[in-house]
């Protein structure tokens, strides 16, 4: 189901990218900005998806892909108006959403999920236990 | 570019350029076969290569180009950047594993092998390899300039020289880089990269302290800029300088396009243990949001202290960060960055000089159905032969190869991004989509460009897109979709046969 939803979505975003650099205006700037910001995270789930489950990734993809998301629209939403929004860390709330949304925000989520699932999910026990039996199996095969 | 003749600015870059040149004979000591000059004999621990591939992926670009660019249009430059956030896991979650465990069963030295194992087509691996050898001329002609221009800068030897400064000084980089990525191959490029990333992440680290030091702190310097008639607010407007498709577009190309950058993609090969993999993205990340420092601090405190008055306004932007360290920090760490932008560039060029010639050696052999009998050795003579031709190009050509080398990530992206991040994760992936997906990265990448900037041939059409669209992104967007789409439209007797190790690694 995961790996099905994110190659529908890469298939669909894809052409629609292009599609949005034809038109002017802010609804295919939104769509962009949407189609964007979900990319990464659908070809995450393509590739981490196990029996078409994304187990304990699910939470962390969510988040990211959110994050990512709403970080985009805000800006957007946000565009022209640094005299009037509030300022946060040190910055318009703008140019603090790029900064802490979309840079430092993403870094600690992304980096600590994929340390902390690894062992049971990304490359298990049993995995690398096969892996290495193939490995011995294979010793010699070095044809590229 | 004034030159700023400064004893600890030679001295560091005197000082550095030894270092690394002890770490290549280090190296040609450990370096006896084709395994260890292309992938450092898959012995590399996870530390090593995570500042291996941090330093690869930052050219001098990071450090000087970055916060001229900030200073020219804003927090807009950023989106350059930022993506540092996530790709590092989002790198090793779509490719990493599944790259370290091919290398671990099959003989894999390069991006084209992989591809080559994957699809079992010597005409899409054959592509792969041109694509390589393409990028590479353009990134290794564009370091080797930068490498030229800054120890011209560094050593003032226009001065001196005159016309000739730039050619020597290209010669000396050259020379440097060439030898210790002849003598120790991967070894001595991955080594030298661990040196060259703690130099490049604590100049940036203390260089971001000087910055907000100097410019007040954060609140101080933003409150500055958009106070100032100068910049004003849309200076930290993300989309207050450059179309939302431009901005939008750099994330886009430089967090997706990464899974196509043979440079980094060449780490996870040499690395020891696929366990290793587990804490590589946090080090990635951390390192290279540290370097990352640079571009924000100067960005931000050079228009700030422009806006207060306490330095005049830049006729050229990309003055940004040797007029700030020249003067608002202390001679050593001035010293200390001028080493790191060298380390920068020379990390960069090393891999590509790596890359280049396992591409000549080994992939386009292959792709006739040919092995050259001594990789080794034609390994070492391919990189004094890919420098010379970068080297003469970056100098006969220096317009059109400061061109090329703002394209190759591009050409990289767009060119091998689909076929290496779908077709390792998703069988249906055929050889024909794979090659189609590659040969239009690479013909509309390289054909907006060229045609959108170049001024050397007056009888082509130029082209321009629409609202700012990124040449780059229309092509990764238009190579994503070849693939897709072909691959669907595949009839299903025609689903590929696949390697029985690319299936096992595909299964884990």
């Amino acid at each position: 189901m995961a790996r099905r939803s994110a190659l529908l979505f890469l298939g669909l975003a894809s052409p629609a990218m292009l599609v949005c650099g034809w038109f002017e205006g802010f609804v295919p700037e939104l769509s962009f900005v949407l189609l964007v910001m979900a990319f990464p995270a659908a070809l995450i789930a393509l590739a981490v998806a196990r029996d078409g489950k994304l187990g304990p990734l699910c939470l962390p993809l969510l988040a990211l892909t959110l994050m990512l998301e709403v970080c985009g629209i805000a800006m957007l939403l946000l565009r022209g108006q640094i005299l009037e929004a509030p300022w946060f860390g040190g910055f318009p709330v703008a140019a603090a959403i790029q900064i802490y949304g979309l840079w430092l925000g993403p870094l600690l989520l992304v980096a600590l999920a994929y340390g902390l699932t690894f062992d049971h999910w990304e490359l298990r026990e049993e995995d690398l236990r096969r892996f290495d039996a193939r490995r011995n199996r294979s010793d010699g095969n070095t044809e590229g | 570019m004034t030159p700023p003749v400064n004893l600890s600015v030679v001295g560091s870059a005197v000082i550095y350029l030894a270092l690394v040149t002890g770490v290549g004979i280090w190296a040609a000591g450990r370096t006896k076969s084709a395994k260890d000059f292309f992938i450092a004999g898959q012995k590399i621990g996870w530390i090593v290569t995570a500042f291996a591939t941090m330093s690869a992926a930052f050219s001098g670009f990071v450090f000087m180009g970055g916060p001229g660019l900030m200073y020219r249009v804003g927090v807009a430059s950023l989106f350059i950047c930022i993506p540092v956030g996530f790709t590092s896991g989002f790198l090793c979650w779509v490719v990493g594993k599944r790259l370290r465990l091919l290398a671990g069963l099959r003989e894999i030295y390069t991006v084209p092998d992989v591809i080559l194992v994957r699809y079992g087509s010597r005409r899409a691996s054959g592509l792969a390899a041109v694509a390589v050898i393409i990028g590479t001329i353009g990134y290794l002609g564009a370091q080797i300039q930068a490498l030229g221009i800054l120890i011209e800068m560094v050593f003032g030897t226009r001065a001196v020289l005159g016309q000739w400064s730039l050619p020597a000084a290209m010669i000396l980089g050259c020379a440097v880089v060439v030898f210790y990525a002849t003598a120790g191959g991967m070894v001595a490029g991955v080594y030298t990269d661990l040196f060259q990333g703690i130099l490049m992440v604590a100049a940036a680290v203390a260089v971001f302290y000087y910055c907000l030091h100097s410019g007040g702190g954060l609140e101080a310097m933003s409150r500055s800029i958009v106070g100032s008639e100068v910049f004003g607010p849309s200076h930290l407007d993300p989309f207050g300088t450059l179309p939302v498709m431009t901005a939008v577009g750099f994330f886009f190309v430089f967090a997706v396009g990464l899974l196509g950058q043979p440079h980094m993609l060449h780490k996870f090969f040499m690395l020891s243990d696929p366990r290793a993999l587990k804490w590589m993205p946090l080090v990635i990340g951390l390192t290279q949001s540290a370097c990352v420092l640079i571009w924000l601090g100067i960005g931000l405190a050079v228009p700030a202290l422009v806006a207060h008055g306490r330095m005049i306004a830049l006729v050229n932007p990309d003055q940004a960060a040797p007029q700030f360290l020249l003067s608002f920090t202390p001679p050593i760490l001035a010293g200390m960055v001028f080493a790191g932008v060298l380390a920068a560039i020379m990390s960069t060029a090393d891999s590509f000089l790596n890359i280049g010639s396992a591409a000549i050696v080994r992939d386009l052999p292959k792709a006739f159905g040919r092995r050259v009998p001594n990789e080794f050795f034609w390994g070492r003579v391919a990189v004094v032969g890919i420098a010379g031709i970068a080297a003469v190009f970056a100098f006969l050509y220096q317009d059109l190869i400061a061109l090329v080398g703002t394209f190759a990530f591009g050409t990289f992206a767009a060119a091998l991004a689909p076929a290496v991040a779908i077709g390792l994760n998703w069988r249906r992936v055929t050889a024909t989509a794979a090659t189609a997906s590659m040969a239009t990265g690479m013909v509309v990448n390289l054909g907006l460009e060229f045609l959108s900037k170049q001024t050397f041939l007056d009888w082509l059409p130029s082209v321009s897109l629409k609202a700012g669209v990124l040449p780059a992104a229309v092509s990764l967007s238009a190579s994503f979709t070849v693939l897709l789409f072909l691959t669907w439209l595949s009839p299903a007797e025609t689903q590929p046969d696949l390697d029985p190790d690319v299936e096992f690694v595909m299964d884990l």
